[in-house]
């Protein structure tokens, strides 16, 4: 296997820049904290993509909350014609009565996460709410509620902070829009 | 042994046809009810009122799943002595293998089989509609559970006929007289008239893949969507989008998906941009007739992302 140097210039173009998700991060904190202030809430991390944003907007609020993951089966070519999606680790704590702040990287046709909502709704917390990074709303097929928002994007595919192609570029500091070479 | 398949969408006039080439061929006709008596006889009971019932549920039924092995030992075994006209329960798939077999699928416009629909088991349209979508939606969903396969898929017959300009004593006459010629092929040509074998094109099966009635990508997006376990329905609505001056229409779109949950059409195009504007231009124009009706076109690139994302290498990747 012959290594090669990524040419990260040619497929990459920065779209939302570090210090930009940080302001954006921080302000995102501020008002959650401000909307769950004496409630009991559990942040719902979605893996994998959503840790990175998890961490990093949990370290910009000032109210106490419980972290807990949940992680499903995503649909491939290859999955059989009768193959559903399934929960591959499911959350740890029960969230009946309790307030649910799902956190997730990106949201764009809403498949997984309209799923992910109708599961969840059927365990009866006190209330369900979503906050992305980024909405590509011109990418929606099923309509699902997103409480908070960072960024709203085109139809275009986007990688770092987070989001990977193929497992890399997760670890970016800034958000990029991807194209193959 | 003889064998006629009738595969019919549900309002087509399929039974009538049936008993009337029944009469014509003298083949016996294998439908629901020669099948329930015919097991009932060997003791074996359907456990549900309906074929599709026996696979649609959210658990695997085995009681279920033996019937509807029985069945097709049944129906192979009455091959053996007789010549059959098989009614649905997927008798094409059954006997795919059997190259004398005619396959003949019916087919009529979603319109006509609501208005027959009404006409036959005095309906109102709203049932009727109800009715043909919750029948479609079964079969199609019965020919995956059972046998894996796209029951809209019209290249797997021999004869494709739609019934809505045909009576249908006339269409059972049709169907008698391409089992004649079929069974009865003039001489077999080695391959095309002045084509030598070696000449003969290679097409790979990709490329004789695009060619199908669904196309696959939209059969993949299909897949996607049972995956997230979204109800759709495959093209059940034409859209009239323009009239010549003395009223007739010269021109429709049919959106490939409806989600009724969602109530949204999608239509999906993987054509390039630059190929891709007429269908935009009808998405423009259907905006503007029906501005109440919610339409989403999912482009190349939209569809490619939506893929790459939950590419094989990378099926536990971030979607949302």
């Amino acid at each position: 296997m012959s290594y090669r140097k990524p040419h990260i210039e040619d497929q990459l173009k920065i779209l939302l820049t570090q210090e930009e998700i940080e302001e954006k991060v921080a302000e995102l904190g501020k008002i959650i904290s401000h909307d769950y202030a004496g409630k009991e809430l559990i942040i719902v991390g979605v893996l994998r993509g959503s840790v990175y944003f998890l961490v990093d907007l949990s370290r910009k609020m000032h109210i106490p909350f419980t972290v807990d993951f949940i992680s499903i089966s995503h649909y491939s070519e290859q999955t059989d014609s009768a193959g559903v999606v399934r929960i591959t680790k499911d959350l740890d704590l029960s969230i009946t009565g309790r307030h649910i702040l799902i956190v997730e990287d990106i949201v764009d046709t809403g498949l997984s996460l309209g799923y992910l909502l109708r599961n969840l709704k059927t365990r009866n917390p006190a209330d369900l709410k979503v906050c992305t990074l980024l909405n590509v709303e011109a990418r929606r097929i099923v309509e699902v509620p997103v409480d908070y928002k960072g960024f709203d994007l085109p139809n275009i595919f986007v990688v770092g902070y987070g989001l990977d192609y193929n497992e890399k570029y997760r670890n970016l500091q800034f958000i990029a829009e991807y194209s193959q070479p | 042994m003889g064998i006629i398949t009738i595969s019919r969408e549900f309002g087509s006039g399929g039974e009538t046809i049936a008993r009337f080439l029944a009469e014509k061929t003298h083949f016996l006709l294998v439908n629901k009810e020669i099948i329930i008596q015919g097991l009932a006889e060997h003791g074996i009971k359907k456990t549900k009122e309906r074929l599709e019932d026996l696979v649609g549920g959210e658990e695997e039924d085995p009681d279920g799943r033996y019937y509807i092995e029985a069945m097709h030992d049944y129906i192979y075994d009455l091959a053996i002595r007789n010549d059959l006209i098989i009614l649905g329960r997927g008798g094409s798939i059954l006997f795919h293998d059997y190259p004398p077999a005619l396959h003949v699928k019916l087919i009529a416009q979603f319109t006509f089989r609501v208005q027959r629909a009404m006409k036959l088991y005095d309906l109102k349209s709203k049932t009727a509609i109800k009715l043909i979508k919750e029948q479609d939606r079964d079969k199609r969903q019965y020919y995956r559970e059972v046998f894996n396969v796209n029951w809209t898929n019209l290249r797997s017959y021999d004869l494709v006929l739609n019934t809505e300009k045909t009576d249908l004593e006339d269409a059972a006459d049709i169907i008698a007289n391409a089992y004649r010629i079929h069974a009865e092929p003039r001489e077999i040509k080695n391959g095309p008239r002045g084509v030598d074998i070696e000449d003969r094109l290679f097409i790979s099966p990709a490329d004789a893949e695009a060619d199908q009635f669904m196309h696959p990508s939209e059969e993949e997006f299909a897949h996607m969507l049972d995956f997230y376990r979204i109800r759709w329905e495959y093209e059940p609505k034409t859209f009239l989008l323009e009239w010549d001056s003395e009223g007739n229409v010269i021109e429709a779109f049919s959106p490939d998906y409806y989600l009724p949950d969602q109530d949204l059409y999608i239509e999906l195009t993987t054509q390039k941009p630059k190929q891709a504007w007429r269908k935009n231009r009808k998405i423009r124009r259907m905006a503007d007739l029906y501005p109440d009706i919610n339409i989403r076109l999912i482009d190349k690139k939209g569809f490619e992302s939506l893929l790459r994302k939950h590419s094989i290498d990378h099926d536990e990747g971030e979607e949302s």
